[in-house]
């Protein structure tokens, strides 16, 4: 019992520690990119697997079937959330920077001669 | 033309009645008076050379007193671009230092007279505050003591925390809504504001909207949970009408505002809006006034812990709880589009 309690103790620490730096890797890569796309990778990075640490670790160490399936239920939240919320960044920076906007519209437009003719 | 006359022509008020009757400015009503006095071409020519002497003096001193506030201005453009940069920098790095250090000395003196967490010499652990944790649930019939206090013997305030988000909803309202012209047509500007809001809006974006179908239910579902737990467990009014709002705002981010605006116009804010503070307002007012003349108020509190229980609180809490989703909701309307 007792084993098992320590070996516990140290899955919630490796996977607390872990999950922290990840997300200070994912703070410091905010600050240190220029780019959009690039900062938004390094933050989504921290978001979803970050999280995914902390939480687990706090899994590993809950007390109460009931607080392991909220816990779970925060992280399916979050990984519905927070790439979705990541994408719509991108989707922002791709329609709105004059660099893209030109790539985009030549793909809409193959897109939509494509659907036309039936190729896709 | 006496000697008394033209004293007179210089005294104050003579210059003044001059100037007000001819129009000039009253200094220079000297010229004119001596004017007047000496009619003859040599002494006007004399006065005239005089004059235009009198008058380049003045333009050189006026020209010297430019040049040297032109030199002196740039001296202190170069000073400031040189040394006093360093200086000024150094001045604010200094004074900033000084005032941080004299807030945090105000500050630390403060709590050091603070009295220590939790002891019960503390103005905080008062009989009222003590009255709340022992007879809250028994008088408000609610598990929470928190809802208890701010929807039961606090409901004013809450009254009125409601009541200033409602308020601040108008104020943005009238400062950011995009007006129709009078026969209903759009206005230039909202023409441009809509292809604006659709270029750049994530409107039918596939990934969004299949997100947004599986979450908006489940984001509204636990706000109305919220709502309806606010008198048993945390929560309550404010932050489940945050929630309630937040998914509103992300079912109008994934599906556009054509679908948004089937469910919420002005008129669902308006009658919502007034419907929840009216009731509110009357509810409290009815049970203060029972309160404050020791009436039986009538209203059944239920056994604690029930979720049709403590009386009011639960009304109030859905009254508060859809005041803050739609003004959470109208702000954001706003502030994308300037309408709903």
């Amino acid at each position: 019992m007792n084993i098992l309690e320590w070996v516990r103790f140290l899955l919630t620490a490796v996977c607390l520690l872990s999950g922290l730096f990840i997300l200070v890797a994912s703070v410091l890569g905010v600050y240190k990119f220029d780019y959009v796309l690039n900062r938004m990778h390094a933050a989504a990075m921290g978001d979803t697997l970050g999280i995914m640490f902390v939480l687990l670790g706090l899994i590993i160490s809950a007390p109460d079937v009931w607080v392991i399936i909220k816990l779970v239920l925060v992280i399916v939240f979050l990984w519905v959330g927070n790439p979705v919320g990541s994408h719509l960044i991108a989707r922002l920076e791709v329609n709105t920077n004059p660099v893209w906007a030109q790539q985009v519209r030549d793909a809409r437009q193959e897109w939509e001669e494509g659907q036309s003719d039936g190729r896709l | 033309m006496s000697k008394r006359n033209r004293d007179w022509g210089n005294t104050l008020q003579g210059r003044f009645l001059r100037s007000m009757r001819f129009g000039c400015e009253p200094l220079d009503s000297l010229l004119v008076q001596r004017l007047d006095a000496s009619r003859d071409e040599s002494a006007v020519r004399a006065l005239e050379a005089e004059d235009t002497l009198r008058e380049l003096q003045q333009n050189e001193r006026v020209a010297m007193a430019r040049d040297k506030q032109v030199d002196f201005a740039q001296d202190v453009l170069e000073w400031s671009q040189s040394k006093g940069r360093k200086v000024i920098g150094r001045l604010y790095a200094l004074l900033s230092i000084v005032i941080c250090v004299t807030v945090i000395v105000l500050l630390m003196e403060t709590v050091m007279n603070m009295p220590a967490f939790g002891s019960p010499a503390a103005p905080a652990n008062n009989e009222v505050a003590a009255r709340y944790i022992e007879k809250g649930m028994e008088e408000t019939g609610a598990v929470n003591i928190v809802a208890g206090m701010i929807l039961d013997y606090r409901a004013f305030d809450t009254l009125g925390e409601s009541t200033v988000l409602y308020i601040a909803a108008c104020a943005v309202l009238i400062l950011l809504r995009i007006d129709r012209q009078k026969d209903g047509t759009p206005t230039q500007e909202l023409i441009a504001e809509e292809a604006d809001d659709r270029a750049f809006e994530p409107e039918n974006d596939r990934i969004l909207q299949g997100s947004a179908k599986v979450l908006t239910p489940i984001v509204l579902l636990l706000g109305i949970y919220v709502i309806l737990n606010g008198h048993l467990s945390p929560g309550g009014g404010f932050s489940g009408g945050a929630i309630v709002g937040a998914g509103l705002i992300l079912y109008l981010n994934a599906f556009g505002f054509a679908r948004a605006s089937r469910f919420f116009t002005y008129k669902t804010f308006t009658t919502v809006s007034l419907f929840s503070l009216s009731f509110y307002a009357l509810a409290k007012t009815y049970s203060f006034y029972c309160g404050a003349n020791g009436i039986p108020s009538g209203i059944p509190l239920g056994t604690p812990g029930a979720i049709l229980s403590s009386g009011l609180i639960l009304p109030l809490n859905i009254c508060v709880g859809m005041v803050v989703a739609c003004t959470m909701y109208v702000f954001f309307c706003l502030f994308r589009k300037g309408g709903l």
